[in-house]
């Protein structure tokens, strides 16, 4: 079995002969947070945690990310990025270019932050499924995971991943043995590259606005249906922008709008996943509140019921 | 214990590892052109699944798994290409599946043999296959699903598995039990 205790004393010890100054990329997932703590632990004040704002963010993501490391005590520094990201995906469509642009301008700026604070590493919350599905030797490249397939062949940074060969539910347990909060520890994933690789297509401001919108309405749902014991809480879920139209009627008039598609699904480590059995009931309310609210820019629901494999669990 | 896993470039490969160490075996990822030197001291090998189609041209990116299999004396079990590349070795056809399978299955055992101890007669497994064993002169079938007529084998006098579906993901029923009887076949 896996005990975080005795990785955490290996760890620590290890990264106690960390020299220079280190920075590391904050996402506010718990990958990311649980790697800044471990670090923390180890090189105290020589550690600059860095979060960006890529204006790919879930709503409410920015604050959210603040608080908790407001209450972790460890201080935290914020990028705002967000025309940096607009302008650096205009036109792009490919995925895996959408990928490689946002590793890449993600590097720019802890580079440049790294600057500042004469920082000689970047460390990164990197698990395993991360640097398996980026490819390499035999494996086939799946999709370039931001934080490794996005990496320039050449970096000025050295690269600190201290999770790099556990799974999401063991870097869940070392948070715990760290002392975050349990319900921080339990928090669904959410990819590097964010709402951009829930855009199908190109990724603007805008599909982002109804994307972000449409990602709210399933968690909301979602967790409410939890709560209220009609079933249990998915290990992920979300919404993505299908920027193809189809015709619909609202309001006695012909409507001409994008489709969302909900994807919840169960899984462990990411690896393998099956599509999440939600109620009818539950489905319709997304729907509709999810149309409602989105209004002419939104007339179709679709529900996404394939598992992992064939399919992965984000669209890109 | 020393278990070691030969990556032929599975997604799962790493989840392989994970297996085995959480059996508290020692335990690494090799590149399968590892010579044969670094490998003959392990209790136990695992050759991993991979994206290299088995019997169309593939293997011979493998070809130094041949000294493997022909000089390592211990326990070898081979997972999805793994277990077909075990198959054309001894004789076998590893070719294009007429309904390739991905994600759930249900698997049916033929005989429990040591592989399959402590498991149900069917359980549900994950799979991800464009490729399939069709012939295996050597080995005895040990399971079989719907689409899959040789979901498991065993060779007749050797102690070398092969399992065409994914133990090693956490979507398979009894996956660290089978691990847990490789490792025990290990220690014989």
């Amino acid at each position: 079995m896996f005990d975080s205790d005795r990785f955490i004393q290996e760890k620590t010890t290890e990264l106690a002969n960390t020299k220079e100054n280190t920075i590391i990329a904050c996402s506010g997932g718990v990958d990311s947070t649980v790697t800044a703590i471990l670090l923390h632990k180890a090189l105290g004040k020589n550690l600059h945690c860095v979060f960006v704002d890529t204006g790919f963010m879930r709503k409410d993501e920015p604050e959210t990310v603040k608080k908790i490391f407001n209450t972790l005590k460890v201080p935290l520094t914020i990028i705002n990025a967000q025309t940096r990201f607009y302008e650096a995906l205009k036109g792009i469509t490919e995925p895996e270019q959408k990928r490689k642009i946002i590793g890449k301008l993600f590097i720019e700026l802890f580079e440049e932050e790294a600057k500042k604070v004469n920082a000689k590493n970047l460390a990164q919350g990197t698990l395993a499924p991360d640097w398996i599905e980026s490819g390499g030797q035999l494996r086939d490249t799946i999709k370039s995971h931001h934080n490794v397939g996005g990496l320039p062949e050449q970096m000025n940074l050295e690269l600190i991943e201290p999770v790099r060969d556990l799974y999401k539910d063991e870097v869940r347990k070392i948070g715990l043995a760290l002392g975050i909060p349990n319900e921080f520890c339990q928090k669904q994933p959410f990819p590097g590259p964010g709402l951009a690789v829930r855009i199908m297509g190109e990724a603007t401001e805008k599909r982002a606005e109804i994307v972000r919108k449409a990602c709210a309405i399933v968690e909301e749902e979602l967790e409410k249906a939890a709560e209220e014991g009609k079933m249990t809480l998915p290990w992920q879920y979300f919404a993505v922008l299908i920027p193809i139209k189809s015709v619909g009627v609202q309001g006695d008039a012909r409507a001409y709008g994008y489709t969302i598609a909900v994807r919840s699904v169960e899984s462990v480590d990411a690896m393998t996943a099956d599509y999440s059995k939600v109620p009818h009931e539950v489905l319709e309310k997304i729907s509709v509140k999810i149309t409602n609210t989105l209004k002419d820019k939104i007339n179709r629901v679709v529900y996404d019921i394939s598992n992992k494999p064939p399919s992965t669990i984000e669209w890109e | 214990m020393k278990v070691l896993v030969v990556n032929l470039g599975g997604q799962w490969t790493h989840r392989i590892w994970r297996r085995v160490k959480y059996l508290d075996c020692e335990s690494k990822i090799l590149p399968p052109d590892t010579p044969i030197e670094q490998i003959l001291d392990s209790d136990g090998l695992i050759l991993s699944g991979g994206a290299v189609r088995i019997g169309s041209g593939g293997e011979k990116l493998l070809d130094p798994l041949t000294e493997y299999l022909n000089q390592y004396e211990k326990p070898i079990l081979g997972l999805c290409a793994g277990h077909q590349f075990i198959a054309i070795h001894y004789g076998g056809k590893s070719t294009p599946a007429k309904n390739p399978e991905f994600g759930q299955v249900e698997i049916e055992v033929i005989e429990e043999n040591d592989i399959f101890k402590n498991i149900p007669k069917k359980f549900k497994a994950w799979t991800s296959h464009n490729d399939e064993v069709t012939e295996a002169p050597n080995f005895k079938i040990l399971a079989k699903s719907k689409e899959c007529s040789n979901q498991a084998m065993k060779h007749k006098t050797k102690p070398i598995y092969g399992i065409q579906f994914h133990p090693e993901v956490e979507h398979t029923a009894y996956g660290d039990q089978i691990f847990e009887n490789f490792v025990r076949a290990c220690k014989k």
